[in-house]
């Protein structure tokens, strides 16, 4: 009761928060106030009358979800174990099951965060991440934010694997709302938490808010490409907080986009090649560590297919980059289709060609 | 007493013919005109007056009625001056009547009574023919255009006198110089005339678009060119007509026509495509035409040329929905409160686009573009206009990189491939009555299109990756039978199916970005 009246009372104060809160350390020192404390803090002009509604708070005064919702507070045994810090959240409204998000966070889950402006090699290997964890059983926690967030979501789905995701606004408020198809994936198999009341708009501070629970969650973070800014920076931090592990995917040293996950490998952060190099930084015993489970044998290639996928690989990604790779434009484009026919490249943007990892071919059966 | 002459009033791309009587009789002076006349026709009263009087003849001061017959078609401009003038003339017996009735009369006068080109000759030409006239008389600065219709005989005239002096049986005036009759007088406005278009060994690098050119040229296949700024979708572009094969003299004179009429181009007979490159502020009824009668649009003066639409995405969407009838079945029908009119219109599309609103998507640190502007310029994209796109070249900005790299292949060698390659498609289409590739529909495609085993593996193989949709596969089709045509090849080989997929025009299905 007085953990979602806590819930109510974050909804309510939403403007406020949003407001003062715009830099991080603050946000979660906030957090961490008690509900008196908070209305004090933030409330202003509405203190008293927030005050009388405060007192006469009913559970029933909430938005029901539309029934596949629940809520469970941090009294309640099932409420994840690894959730049970300071400014963590104190109650969760879950789609759909509370026993199913208990199951999940028993089990193993890293976290994949970063950059909601990632560059094409970003998103391929947040995809090619969190399928390869998911496909060992893994659960990938993440956002369903634009960028890293959500290609690791989609890579996670693409392996039948299992998804928790913090959601910023109420949990049935899915922004954006193009994402709706991904997200009733997400529940069939996984679960949606969020922190605040059904139909609760997402605001920024939410979105702020919600890394707790992803790195709350997980036993490792991962940093897939983040700018050097304390905003796309702040899951890291947050985790090193937390004393939870942290780990960074190497960019190029050239590229704005991974100066921040590269200074975190500098502080000494885990270097991650690929999913194998995560499973190894779990806690061991789990019933991962078959990282290669479902992955398909390097595919032989023809002696000039491979010559073309190692210099799209190594960078030369358009057709005109390549021109010297094959006898005509004609057999070149050929052999560019036939890689994006094998699922070892991709069309992008701007004429670019994405290298990608081959997707498993025998998914993996369903576990019970 | 009463005289008759023949003239010409143009309507739509069409010259009808129209009888100018005139009537003179005793009574107050008057000078009456009627039967549909436009303001610049009732406005010729004052033209035809000074005329007369200027050349030393006499405007009788009496009542003279004029009659435009058929009295139920609108006469418009001032080319049915020189007619009237001749009219009264006649009338009142200053100019024998004998050959009002086997010349037609065609020409503004100046009040000195010099004889002006009129909008339309080439139509007004054919249409002497077509009415059994024997000979046409009009002004000498047009008379090279009128020649090319060699059945009829040409007077040219520099004055109401010289008119009148044909018609009394003498000889027209010499022009005072023979124009060539390739040449056009200077470029048409808005466009980008052919011979400044430039050539194709002035691209450097950007290998795969300069050959995606060649296949749209040889197939007639609609092309998109996508890309940064300042990547050379515009140099490309520009440099269409230079390889697309020579007007024939049908096409020419079709050309020639529509061009004589919109008043855009003034000369003989011009090899060169017309490449109209509108801008993308046009309104839905400058890219069509229609907003007032006789006013025709870009679309139709891109009539057997290219039409390059640059900036695609920033096309008005009424003006780009617009275009679907004319690209499906290259014409034009307009349809206005009291008329309706068919244009022809078969043209080939190029159209250039930047990849997302800033233009730089693709390179991550550079683009600014969030996720849903980009979803928004591809939906932009994807309407019912790119279902007639058979190809989309990506350029890199990083191809133009090679800015001293040797040329790849100048105009002349494109232009000979595809010259070929149309040779191919036309002997075996001519039983269907089409001419290029593009035109192909499914039944002709299994006819024509037969592949191998692989090919057909990789075409399956698209489908099931979600790379290609039914239509896109009839389109990687119809491109691969090209492609297999410049080859010199009867059968589309795997390679040539290979080619055409990756110039495919989906957009927004490729991997890279979920969500």
């Amino acid at each position: 009761m007085d953990c979602l009246r806590r819930s109510w009372l974050l909804a309510a104060l939403g403007g406020p928060l949003d407001y003062h809160c715009r830099d991080r350390a603050r946000l979660t020192d906030a957090l961490a106030l008690g509900d008196q404390q908070l209305m004090r803090a933030l409330a202003g002009r509405r203190r008293s009358q927030l005050q009388a509604q405060y007192a006469a708070f009913a559970a029933a005064d909430l938005l029901p979800g539309d029934g596949r919702v629940e809520d469970i507070c941090h009294h309640d045994d099932r409420f994840p174990r690894r959730l049970r810090f300071p400014s963590a959240p104190r109650a969760l409204y879950v789609a759909t099951s509370a026993r199913r998000l208990h199951e999940l966070a028993r089990g193993p889950v890293v976290a994949i965060a970063g950059s909601v402006r990632a560059s094409d090699y970003g998103m391929e290997t947040a995809r090619s991440l969190a399928r390869g964890l998911a496909a060992a059983d893994v659960t990938v926690a993440c956002g369903l934010e634009d960028g890293i967030a959500v290609a690791a979501l989609a890579g996670a789905l693409e392996a039948d694997g299992a998804v928790v995701c913090a959601m910023p606004g109420g949990v049935d408020v899915i922004a954006p709302a193009r994402r709706r198809s991904l997200y009733q994936r997400l529940t069939r198999r996984g679960c949606a938490a969020a922190e605040l009341p059904c139909g609760t708009p997402a605001r920024r501070w939410g979105q702020a808010a919600s890394q707790r629970a992803i790195v709350g969650l997980a036993q490792l973070t991962v940093l897939v490409e983040a700018q050097d800014n304390p905003r796309e920076l702040a899951p890291a931090r947050l985790a090193s907080t937390l004393g939870r592990a942290v780990a960074a995917v190497p960019g190029r040293v050239t590229s704005p986009l991974s100066a921040g996950t590269n200074a975190l490998l500098a502080q000494g952060a885990h270097l991650l090649r690929g999913p194998a190099d995560a499973l190894e930084l779990l806690p061991a015993g789990g019933p991962y560590g078959s990282s290669r489970a479902g992955r398909p044998a390097a595919r032989r290639l023809e002696p000039r297919l491979q010559r073309i996928l190692d210099r799209v690989r190594a960078g030369a990604d358009s057709p005109d980059r390549l021109r010297h790779e094959a006898g005509d434009v004609g057999e070149l484009l050929c052999a560019l289709t036939e890689l994006e026919l094998m699922g070892l490249l991709a069309r992008g943007d701007g004429g670019r060609y994405v290298p990608l990892d081959p997707q498993p071919v025998a998914r993996r059966a369903s576990p019970p | 007493m009463l005289a008759r002459t023949h003239t010409f009033t143009t309507e739509t791309l069409q010259a009808h013919r129209v009888t100018v009587e005139v009537d003179i009789r005793p009574g107050l002076p008057a000078f009456v005109i009627v039967g549909l006349a436009d303001a610049a026709v009732r406005e010729a009263r004052e033209r035809v007056r000074a005329a007369i009087r200027n050349c030393g003849f006499e405007f009788p001061s009496r009542r003279i009625t004029a009659n435009l017959a058929p009295a139920d078609v609108p006469k418009v401009g001032p080319g049915l001056d020189l007619a009237l003038a001749c009219a009264i003339l006649a009338a009142s017996g200053q100019v024998p009547g004998k050959r009002l009735s086997t010349h037609a009369l065609f020409g503004e006068l100046a009040l000195d009574g010099e004889v002006k080109a009129s909008r339309g000759t080439l139509a007004v030409a054919q249409a002497t023919h077509d009415a059994g006239l024997q000979a046409l008389v009009l002004a000498s600065s047009d008379a090279h255009q009128a020649r090319l219709v060699e059945e009829i005989e040409v007077a040219a005239v520099e004055t109401l006198k010289s008119a009148v002096r044909v018609l009394r049986g003498g000889r027209g005036d010499r022009p005072a110089r023979t124009p060539d009759a390739t040449a056009s007088r200077g470029p048409a406005p808005g466009s980008a005339a052919a011979t400044a278009g430039g050539d194709l060994c002035e691209v450097r690098g950007q290998q795969h678009a300069v050959e995606a050119l060649v296949i749209a040229a040889a197939g007639g296949h609609n092309l998109l060119l996508s890309g940064a700024p300042g990547t050379g979708k515009t140099m490309l572009a520009q440099r269409m007509p230079s390889i697309l094969p020579p007007l024939s003299r049908r096409e020419a004179l079709e050309v020639a026509r529509i061009h004589g009429l919109a008043g855009t181009h003034n000369g003989g007979l011009a090899s060169a495509r017309p490449f109209r490159a509108p801008h993308h502020s046009i309104t839905t009824a400058g890219l069509i035409g229609g907003a007032r009668r006789g006013w025709v649009g870009e679309v139709v003066l891109a009539h057997r040329g290219v039409l390059f639409l640059d900036e695609l995405s920033e096309f008005a969407r009424p003006a780009l929905e617009a275009l679907r009838q004319p690209v499906e079945e290259g014409r034009l029908a307009i349809v206005r409160a009291r008329r309706s009119e068919v244009y022809p219109a078969r043209f080939m599309l190029l159209a250039a686009t930047n990849p997302c609103p800033c233009g730089y998507a693709g390179e991550a640190d550079r683009c600014r573009c969030s996720e849903s502007e980009l979803t928004r310029h591809r939906r932009r994209l994807s309407g019912p206009l790119l279902d007639r796109i058979d190809l989309l070249v990506q350029l890199r900005r990083d191809g133009t990189r090679e800015l001293t790299a040797a040329p790849l292949t100048s105009s002349a060698e494109a232009r000979a491939r595809v010259l070929l390659a149309r040779r191919r498609q036309a002997a075996r289409l001519s039983g269907e009555g089409l001419t290029v590739n593009a035109d192909m529909d499914a039944p002709l495609l299994r006819r024509h299109v037969a592949l191998d085993e692989r090919g057909e593996d990789m075409l399956r193989g698209a489908c099931a990756r979600g790379l290609l949709s039914a239509r896109g596969q009839h389109r990687v089709l119809r491109v691969a039978r090209t492609i297999a045509d410049l080859n010199a090849s009867e059968r589309v080989r795997t390679r040539d199916v290979g080619a055409a997929l990756a110039l495919r025009p989906e957009v927004g299905v490729q991997g890279g970005r979920p969500g």
